[in-house]
């Protein structure tokens, strides 16, 4: 409700008075979520929406919602889960409406499957939504503080699994609060060290305190999780005063700025407001820089893993020398005086740091307010986590974020939003729930990360998802905010009613179009020249018709007034549809494999090893490390043969048989 | 239906039952139809009928185009003579019976057509090549009849738990085949495609998922069209010439494997009852993969003797041993020969002695029964052996467990050699009842399938270049995934390392 008054009055922010946290030890909460990120705060939010009372635990309320690294969000990939957050009734989505100061769909020459939504954004007014909306959501409690341990005791025996999260324990004076679920999104705080030249200390990020060593304590000692290591940066933040803006080449913002959210019609900042981009590139001198300190370099030097696709520019020099590379100067706020330099996150002493810059020519008195730093951080190994985005072997246990090994704010809000919808459906007790990577890129993102693991910073990229011109930006309402209101109950009846009206008129429409049927010669008299292939005997819908380059939806409608017309609010979305449809039809079935190999669920407890079925050793072997969740995960594993397939297919339809003979006998 | 089935079902039901929920319906129309699918049916080998089988919503077509018999107007089930020609040319490829089973009441439960035609292999590759070609249609995957029927709930119990490894088997057989295939000229051309067609992919979606804000230039794509056009046209090429292709090796593959001086080339001379090969009592006289087409009990078989396993710092001996091996890996039925006169004299060591050999022949850990299966055990030189202890051995074997058949014999007396021949007939006959075992042109005519779908998926890169690059890209996954079919697939994570190695992606 807060939102829409926030977005009609866009500057009259009003902060709710904080909760006050004096009962907490005697209150026994539903979920607690650790962490302010982007995850913690989708995951909170997630939570109070499917009904659980909830408790959010972060270091400092005051960086709830904070972005830690680049001012923007969405992107090729990151803006579909953007969409589909927002049609889960997320927060980033009209967060991001909200705070955007300039507005692009990338990629609009190569098709809408993969266009990017993205923002930059203004980093005070993203923050304030959040918390504006997080400190005024009902059933939520935001509690300022840090967590020494996890409370655990004895699994629930109807459950699979080792032991059952019962609670946190807080660091000042040691008290218990307690909880059925618990979601963890403490980002890159886990064994958490920045580097900067030579000097390394321990934190998560500049500025804030580490997060006590209690967690990580929980994680690896007293509940036996794999982790691994690694790395990311940030550049440091430039004075944009000092900065010759002359000398870059200016990147303007789309003229007609499209929101992220499918509640909002438009975005809070009025295109003539947006601000620009400035792109420059770095000279031989960045080069010789980065080759020449080298030795005081200690974070280079190692050799954690650090994302291929993000590069410090120290490793983008070493690896692709002799060339030049691209940097965007971005705006950090609408009234910000620092710019952001896209691409040069390093790890250089700081006066390094300004030579480096000042290699530049636009750069050339350049002034660092905050240098950049590496951070080197510990991650749980995915792969021991449902799809669910539970622990597999602790009961009523979320892991999201970075913490999975992800790399993004959108990756991390995804993650967040299905963990605290499942941390609230287990406190309620109802059956966790899955997403489909037939249905959405949350269900690639989350299925890749606990059926493969990650080996680096985990990003989304469209090319992951193999039904790529079915999960489409423009359609990620239509995927997901019907279920999410009838099964998961994360998506408020508003939101529904919407998606509901805009489905039937898309139906409408499309039927509509399908009924107009012309031969080619007669929809020449009625649109004017267009190219059509020449056959005059077939007759030509109009849906047909708008799958060629020339046609648009509106030029049907002033041709067919009487029937169209009525739709012209969907004029790019039927457009779309017209054209993508034959490509997704021809998908349908393979989708609808995928889609009943993931129903068929294989029970974790089972022990691969005496399973009185034929597989191989090596097979078993494979079933037992990774305990795919569904016969669909199965099926992707190294090493799965056919044959294996169908043993263990015919073993859950056995299994499933047996348990609903069981159920039968027990009801009668 | 099965239970497995219906819980999905059920649920489907359920929500849809609550209410009409217009965007399922937007999302669910048009269900679309699946492939059709053919394969000969009837064993390879010496047989005058060949049973060809069609499944699916197209096989009304298959009916029409091959036969010209309508399906509404043809009596379901009933044999009819028909002239069945090839609807490319209208050239007359056989005189047979064809019959007509429409869906549910078939094996699959879709429509089916089955043809009954004579069992030349001319006639066969002719029929398949007709089939092939018509839209829609394609040659069967391993198991994917059985697998119709039984999603269809056509197959009993006791038939699905054989199920597993009846697709085993059948996947076995043709992975082999498409071994023999690809350690040739051929599987070096295909995985040449596809390594190009795989870059081409990904610097698509290079270009994609990044080059907004990247340095990944225009030039990245006119190299891909380029890339495409060449490929397409060797494509093309190779469609056309298919005829003049590699020599197909038709029959069943059996090589005869094992240690250096136990006797194999002796084996084979004797099986040819000629010498083919040299024969010496020095070790690591056979090198190179000597081969004979034979004739055994009817069946063509195609006998390989390879050079004795052992390692040795030969160069020329070395490559025999890496050829043995790769034969190894490819046959159908592996002739293991050992001496007789190594086996351990306390006998109770014989059955794992033997165990051992076998793990050094086939080279795998995995010496399982799939692959133990495929293997015949020949203990030569008995004629060196006191007449007790051939008696002795041959108790030890016949109350061993877990090995595969084994034949005492003497190639220099030719005693035992009767019964072996029985015994190695008796194999030949159950691996040509298995209709994918030994059938080049079935693996050929799949080959080709996936290549002409091939040729048209980039077809549609180039249509959807300028309209729409993720229909485009499209376009290159799909053609990767049909070469993938004959070479090994490839996975989102092999496109981004080429993405990462070709580029420098900073955002």
């Amino acid at each position: 409700m807060l939102v829409r008054q926030i977005l009609f009055r866009p500057y009259s922010l009003q902060f709710p008075s904080r909760r006050t946290t004096c009962d907490i030890a005697h209150k026994k909460y539903d979920v607690i979520v650790v962490g302010g990120g982007h995850a913690g705060t989708e995951a909170a939010a997630a939570a109070t929406r499917v009904g659980a009372e909830t408790l959010l635990i972060t270091q400092n309320i005051r960086t709830i919602g904070a972005l830690s690294c680049n001012p923007s969000l969405g992107g090729v990939g990151k803006g579909h889960l953007v969409r589909e957050v927002d049609s889960l009734d997320g927060l980033c989505g009209r967060a991001g409406d909200w705070a955007g100061i300039h507005f692009s769909i990338l990629n609009r020459s190569k098709g809408p499957a993969v266009w990017g939504p993205r923002a930059q954004l203004d980093r005070d007014r993203y923050r304030q939504f959040i918390q504006a909306e997080l400190l005024s959501t009902p059933r939520l409690t935001v509690l300022e503080g840090s967590v020494e341990e996890l409370l655990v005791s004895n699994p629930n025996p109807d459950h699979p699994g080792q032991h059952r999260v019962t609670g946190v324990r807080m660091v000042d004076g040691g008290r218990p609060v307690f909880s059925s679920s618990v979601v963890i999104t403490t980002g890159t705080f886990l064994s958490g060290s920045l580097f900067m030249g030579r000097t390394t200390s321990p934190g998560g990020r500049i500025g804030d305190p580490p997060s006590c060593a209690g967690l990580s304590h929980s994680l690896r000692e007293t509940l036996g999780l794999k982790t691994g290591r690694l790395r990311t940066g940030t550049p440091p933040r430039i004075l944009k005063e000092t900065v010759q803006l002359s000398l870059t080449h200016t990147h303007a913002p789309d003229k007609q700025p499209t929101p992220f959210s499918f509640l909002n019609k438009e975005t809070c900042c009025k295109p003539e407001d947006q601000l620009p981009c400035y792109l420059l590139y770095t000279t031989p001198g960045v080069e010789r820089v980065v080759m020449e300190s080298l030795h005081l370099n200690t974070h280079i030097q190692q050799d954690t893993k650090g994302p291929r696709y993000c590069p410090s520019i120290e490793s983008r020099v070493l690896r692709f020398p002799g060339r030049k590379h691209q940097v965007w100067l971005e705006p950090e706020g609408m009234t910000s005086h620092l710019l952001y330099p896209q691409g040069l996150s390093m790890t250089l002493p700081p006066d390094q740091q300004l030579r480096l810059l000042r290699e530049i020519p636009a750069l050339q008195r350049a002034e660092i307010q905050t240098p950049g730093y590496g951070v080197q951080y510990d991650f749980v190994c995915p792969t021991q986590l449902s799809p669910s985005l539970q622990v597999k072997r602790v009961q009523g246990l979320f892991l999201a974020g970075q913490i999975n090994g992800t790399t993004g704010y959108e990756e991390a809000a995804a993650q967040g939003l299905w963990a605290g919808v499942n941390a609230g459906r287990t406190a309620l007790r109802l059956p966790p729930l899955s997403l489909s990577r037939t249905q959405s890129y949350i269900g690639v993102l989350i299925d890749d990360l606990v059926s493969r693991g990650v080996t680096e910073p985990y990003r989304m990229f469209t090319s992951r998802a193999e039904f790529r011109t079915a999960l489409r930006p423009d359609n990620a309402d239509l995927r997901l905010s019907p279920r999410g209101f009838e099964e998961i109950g994360c998506v408020s009846l508003r939101r529904y009613r919407e998606v509901m009206r805009v489905g039937d008129s898309l139906n409408e429409a499309l039927t509509a179009l399908q009924s107009i049927s012309m031969s080619p010669p007669r929809w020449r008299e009625r649109l004017g020249t267009i190219s059509l292939s020449e056959n005059k005997s077939t007759l030509v819908s109009a849906l047909e018709l708008l799958e060629y380059k020339d046609i648009t939806f509106e030029m049907l409608a002033s041709a067919f007034p009487d029937h169209l017309s009525a739709y012209l609010e969907f004029s790019q979305r039927l457009k779309i549809e017209a054209v993508y449809r034959p490509h997704c039809e021809r998908q349908k079935l393979e989708m609808e494999r995928i889609r009943e190999e993931e129903s068929l669920s294989l029970p974790q407890d089972i022990d691969y090893f005496s399973l009185p079925v034929s597989l191989s050793q090596e097979v078993r072997e494979v079933l037992d490390r990774v305990r795919p969740h569904t016969l669909g995960a199965a099926t992707r594993l190294q090493g799965m043969t056919p044959a294996a397939v169908v043993h263990l297919l015919n073993y859950v339809r056995k299994t499933e048989r047996e348990t609903e003979e069981q159920t039968y006998t027990k009801a009668s | 239906m099965f239970t497995f089935m219906s819980g999905a079902l059920r649920r489907r039901l359920i929500i849809q039952g609550l209410r009409v929920n217009p965007v399922k319906k937007w999302f669910s129309n048009n269900l679309c139809d699946s492939d059709t699918i053919f394969a000969l049916s009837s064993g390879h080998g010496r047989c005058g009928v060949a049973v060809v089988r069609v499944s699916g919503p197209a096989s009304a077509l298959a009916l029409r185009s091959l036969a010209g018999l309508t399906h509404s107007r043809t009596v379901p089930r009933t044999a009819v003579l028909r002239n069945i020609t090839d609807p490319r040319s209208q050239e007359l490829l056989d005189k047979g019976l064809v019959l007509w089973f429409p869906g549910p009441h078939s094996f699959t439960g879709e429509d089916s057509v089955e043809f009954h035609i004579h069992g030349g292999s001319a006639v066969i590759r002719g029929v398949l090549q007709a089939l092939g070609s018509l839209p829609g249609v394609r040659p069967a995957e391993a198991g994917e009849f059985t697998r119709r029927a039984f999603y269809a709930g056509k197959l009993g119990l006791t038939e699905v738990e054989g199920l597993g490894d009846l697709i085993h088997a059948e996947t076995e057989a043709q992975r082999r085949q498409a071994l023999r295939q690809m350690a040739g000229e051929l599987g070096q051309l295909y995985s040449n495609w596809s390594q190009r067609l795989t870059r081409c992919l990904a610097h698509v979606e290079a270009f994609i998922d990044f080059s907004e804000d990247e340095l990944i230039e225009d030039g990245v794509l006119n190299q891909v069209d380029s890339s495409v056009s060449q490929l397409q046209k060797e494509l093309e090429r190779h469609l056309r010439d298919g005829r003049r292709g590699e020599r197909l090796r038709g029959g069943v593959q059996v090589v005869i494997a094992g240690a250096t001086n136990a006797g194999k080339s002796s084996l084979l001379n004797m099986l040819c009852q000629r010498p083919v090969a040299i024969v010496s009592p020095v070790a690591g006289t056979t090198r190179d993969v000597v081969e004979t087409a034979l004739d055994i009990g009817g069946f063509p078989v195609l006998l390989s003797d390879t050079a004795g396993l052992r390692d040795t710092p030969d160069i020329v001996e070395r490559e025999g041993v890496r050829r043995a091996r790769e034969r190894v890996e490819q046959a159908d039925l592996t002739l293991v020969v050992v001496d007789s006169t190594h086996l351990p004299r306390d006998l109770l060591g014989v059955p794992s002695f033997l165990m051992g050999q076998l793990r050094t022949v086939l080279h795998s850990a995995e010496a399982q029964e799939a692959a133990l299966r495929g293997c015949l055990l020949v203990l030569n030189k008995s004629d060196l052996l006191a007449g007790q202890q051939v008696e002795r051995i041959q108790k030890v074997l016949s109350q061993t467990e877990g090995l595969p058949t084994a034949c005492l014999l003497s190639c220099q007396t030719g005693d035992g050699l009767d019964d072996f021949l029985v015994v190695f007939q008796k194999q030949v006959k159950t691996l040509c009842g298995d209709p994918l075992s030994g059938d080049p042109s079935l693996t050929q005519a799949r080959h080709r399938a996936h290549l002409q779908n091939c040729v048209q998926a980039l077809a549609q890169y180039h249509h959807y270049r300028d309209l729409d690059l993720a229909l485009a890209a499209e376009g290159l996954r799909l053609a990767l995934t049909n070469l993938g079919r004959i070479t090994g697939k490839v996975g989102a994570e092999e496109i981004l390392d080429i993405i990462f190695r070709d580029f420098c992606i900073g955002k």
